[in-house]
C-alpha cells in the first residue's frame, strides 16, 4: 500500500467512527418498551383484586417510585451541575410538613397539596441556593450538611409543628387491601414527572449549561453562561421533586416527625443511588434506586433487619463502583455497552 | 474600541497588575507582550471578569464593563481563551462549541440543546479549523493541539467583536502554529479585533499592528512593532527579567 492509500484508509476509518458516534447521539431510548413498562406499573395494583395480600410489594414499589423521584431530582443539581448536596432531605421534610400541616389543620388531602408543597420546597431551595451556591466543591457539601443540621434543630424545637414528637395525621378510610394504592399512583406520577423533567433538562440549553458548569465553572461563565442563575434554578427544581415526594410520604406514614425526614440515611440514599446508577444521566437514578432497594431487601430477607444489611449494601456499593466508576449507566455508555432501553440521554 | 484605564490588582503583597493602561483599536491585532509574571494573564482575567480588579476601568465600545460578570461581558461581544486550555472534557466537541452560543431569556433555556442552525454554524467553524471529523468525539479524547483548535473554533460561536487570546501558540508545533496564525489573520481581515498575548516575538512582530509591552504589572512601552523592537526599555525588561530569573 502506498502512503496515500494508507492515509485515506485511516481517514475513512475516522469518518466512519465519527458517523457512528453521531448515530448514537440521535438514537435515543426505545420508547415503545418504556411505555409497556409504564403501562405494566400502572396496572400492577390490580393484583390486589386476586384476593392475595400484595401490600408489601406495593409498599416496596411506591417506596422505589419515591426514591426515583427524589434521586432524579437530586441528580439535576448533583449530577448535571455537579453540586453534591447531602442535605437534600431538608426539602423532603419541607414538603412533608407543608402538606402534613394542611392536612392536620384543614383536612385537605396531600394529594391536592403536594404540588404546593413542592413549590414551597422550591422557593426555599431558591433562597438556600442563593446563599450556599456561592461556594463550590467540599465547601458546598459542608454547607448542605449544615443546612440539614440547622433544619433538624429548627424542626425539633418548633412547637407549632409538634417539635420532635411531630404531629399525627388522619388516616384515609379504605379497606386494607386498597390502602396503599392511592399512594402508589401518586408516587408513580411524581417519579414519571421527575424523569420527564430530567429528560427535558438534559436535552435543553439549560442542561448543556449545567453540564458545562459541572466540568469547569470558569470556562462555563466565560462561555456566556449565567452560572449563578443556572445553579440556583437547578437547585430549586431539584428541591421541587424532593418536596413533592415528601408531601405524599408524610400522609402515607400517617405522621410528620423530624426523624422520618431529617435523618442522614434519606440524604445518603439519594446520593448513593444516584452515584451507583450514574450521576448526570437520566436513567441512572432509576437503575441506582432499583438496585440499592433490591440489595437492601435481599440482605434484610437473609439476615434480618440488623446492621448486616447496611454492611452488605455498603460492600456491594464499593464493588459496583470499582467496576463501574461512572455509575452503571455512565460506565456502560462510555464503553458503548449501554442497552438501548436505558439510553435516555 | 476597547480600553483599559489604570487597572490594578494585587494578590497579597504582589502587585500583579499595577496602574495598567492601554487601548486596542477596532479591527486591529494588538499584541500584549512581556516577560513571565509581567501580569498579562491577570490583565486578561480582569478584563473578562474572571477576576475582580482592585481599581481601574475597562471600556468596551464606549461602555464600562468592569463591574459586569463574565457571561455578561461575553454577551457584549468579547470572548477569550485561557492560557492553559480549558475544555469541557465530558462534552463532545460539537457541544463544546454549542455551549458558547448565545442563549436568551428563560424560554431560551429550555430550547433544544443543539439547534439545527447552531449545529450548522458549529460544523462550519470546525471545518474552518479542520477538525470536522472529531465533531462527535468527547473532548477528553482530543490531543493537545486538537483541543487548541477546538477552543479556537468555540471562541467564535458567540460571534464576538473582539477576542482575547492567551498564548495561543504555547506548546504548539510549527505546522499548527502556522494554521492558527492563518486563522487569526483571516478573521481579522473579516473585521474581528484581536488582543493576543504571545511569547513568540517573531510571530508577534509579523502579525500585529500594535504592541503593548508589560513588565511588573505596568505598561512600559507601546507602539508599532518596528518601534517596539528598537526600544531599549523593552530589551532591558526582557533581559532584566531573565537575569532576575537566573
Ligand atoms: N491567583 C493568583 N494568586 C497569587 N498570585 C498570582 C495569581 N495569579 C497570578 N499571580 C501572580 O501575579 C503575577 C502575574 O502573573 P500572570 O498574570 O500570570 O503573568 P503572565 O501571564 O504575564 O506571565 C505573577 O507574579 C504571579 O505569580
Ligand atoms: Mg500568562
Amino acid at each position: 500500500m502506498t502512503d496515500r492509500q494508507n492515509i485515506d484508509t485511516v481517514l475513512a476509518e475516522r469518518d466512519a467512527y465519527n458517523a457512528a458516534l453521531a448515530g448514537t447521539r440521535r438514537r435515543g431510548g426505545s420508547w415503545p418498551a418504556l411505555l409497556v413498562i409504564l403501562a405494566a406499573l400502572a396496572l400492577f395494583p390490580l393484583v390486589q383484586l386476586t384476593g392475595g395480600n400484595w401490600n408489601y410489594p406495593l409498599h416496596l414499589m411506591l417506596y422505589a417510585f419515591m426514591y426515583v423521584a427524589m434521586t432524579s431530582g437530586w441528580n439535576i443539581l448533583g449530577g448535571f451541575a455537579g453540586y453534591i448536596s447531602i442535605g437534600h432531605n431538608v426539602f423532603f421534610c419541607i414538603g412533608g410538613y407543608v402538606s402534613g400541616m394542611l392536612l392536620a389543620s384543614y383536612g385537605i388531602s396531600s394529594f391536592l397539596t403536594a404540588p404546593l408543597a413542592g413549590v414551597v420546597a422550591m422557593a426555599v431551595g431558591f433562597c438556600v441556593g442563593f446563599i450556599t451556591l456561592r461556594v463550590r466543591g467540599p465547601a458546598f457539601i459542608i454547607s448542605s450538611i449544615a443546612l440539614l443540621m440547622v433544619a433538624r434543630i429548627l424542626f425539633d424545637n418548633w412547637d407549632f409543628v409538634g417539635g420532635s414528637n411531630g404531629i399525627s395525621l388522619p388516616r384515609m378510610e379504605l379497606p386494607v387491601q386498597y390502602v396503599k394504592i392511592p399512594y402508589y399512583y401518586a408516587m408513580l406520577v411524581i417519579a414519571v414527572a421527575s424523569l420527564v423533567a430530567s429528560y427535558a433538562i438534559r436535552h435543553s440549553k439549560f442542561g448543556l449549561g449545567l453540564r458545562a458548569i459541572s466540568q469547569d465553572e470558569i470556562k462555563a461563565e466565560s462561555a456566556g453562561i449565567d452560572t449563578r442563575f443556572y445553579k440556583i434554578l437547578a437547585f430549586a427544581i431539584s428541591a421541587f421533586f424532593v418536596g413533592t415526594a415528601g408531601a405524599i410520604w408524610g400522609e402515607y406514614m400517617t405522621y410528620i416527625r423530624p426523624n422520618i425526614f431529617l435523618i442522614i440515611l434519606v440524604a445518603a440514599n439519594m446520593v448513593l443511588m444516584c452515584i451507583l446508577g450514574g450521576k448526570g444521566t437520566v436513567a441512572g437514578p432509576v437503575v441506582g434506586t432499583v438496585l440499592l432497594i433490591a440489595f437492601n431487601e435481599f440482605f434484610v430477607s437473609q439476615f434480618g433487619a440488623s446492621q448486616i444489611n447496611i454492611l452488605g449494601t455498603g460492600i456491594i456499593m464499593i464493588l459496583a463502583l470499582m467496576f463501574f466508576p461512572n455509575g452503571i449507566v455512565g460506565t456502560l455508555r462510555r464503553r458503548g455497552r449501554l442497552p438501548r432501553i436505558l439510553d435516555w440521554d | 474600541m476597547f480600553e483599559v484605564r489604570r487597572l490594578s490588582k494585587s494578590f497579597g503583597g504582589i502587585h500583579a497588575v499595577n496602574d495598567c493602561s492601554f487601548a486596542v483599536d477596532e479591527g486591529s491585532i494588538t499584541a500584549l507582550i512581556g516577560p513571565n509574571g509581567a501580569g498579562k494573564t491577570t490583565v486578561f482575567n480582569l478584563i473578562s471578569g474572571t477576576l475582580a480588579s482592585d481599581s481601574g476601568e475597562v471600556w468596551l465600545e464606549g461602555k464600562r464593563i468592569d463591574s459586569l460578570r463574565p457571561h455578561q461581558i461575553t454577551r457584549r461581544g468579547m470572548s477569550r481563551t485561557f492560557q492553559i486550555t480549558r475544555t469541557l472534557e465530558d462534552l463532545t466537541v460539537l457541544e463544546n462549541l454549542i455551549v458558547q452560543s448565545r442563549v436568551t431569556g428563560i424560554g431560551g433555556l429550555f430550547r433544544k440543546a443543539i439547534g439545527s442552525a447552531e449545529e450548522a454554524r458549529a460544523m462550519e467553524l470546525l471545518d474552518f479549523v479542520g477538525i470536522t471529523r472529531l465533531a462527535h468525539e468527547e473532548a477528553r479524547n482530543l490531543s493537545f493541539g486538537q483541543k487548541k483548535l477546538m477552543d479556537f473554533a468555540a471562541l467564535l460561536m458567540s460571534e464576538p467583536k473582539i477576542i482575547l487570546l492567551d498564548e495561543p501558540a504555547g506548546g504548539v508545533n510549527p505546522t499548527l502554529l502556522e494554521a492558527i496564525v492563518g486563522h487569526i489573520q483571516e478573521l481579522n481581515r473579516g473585521g474581528l479585533t484581536v488582543l493576543i498575548v504571545e511569547h513568540n516575538i517573531e510571530l508577534v512582530m509579523s502579525i500585529s499592528h500594535k504592541v503593548v509591552v508589560m513588565a511588573y504589572g505596568s505598561v512600559i512601552a507601546e507602539g508599532e512593532p518596528d518601534a517596539i523592537q528598537a526600544d531599549r526599555r523593552v530589551l532591558d525588561a526582557y533581559l532584566g527579567a531573565q537575569s532576575a530569573d537566573a
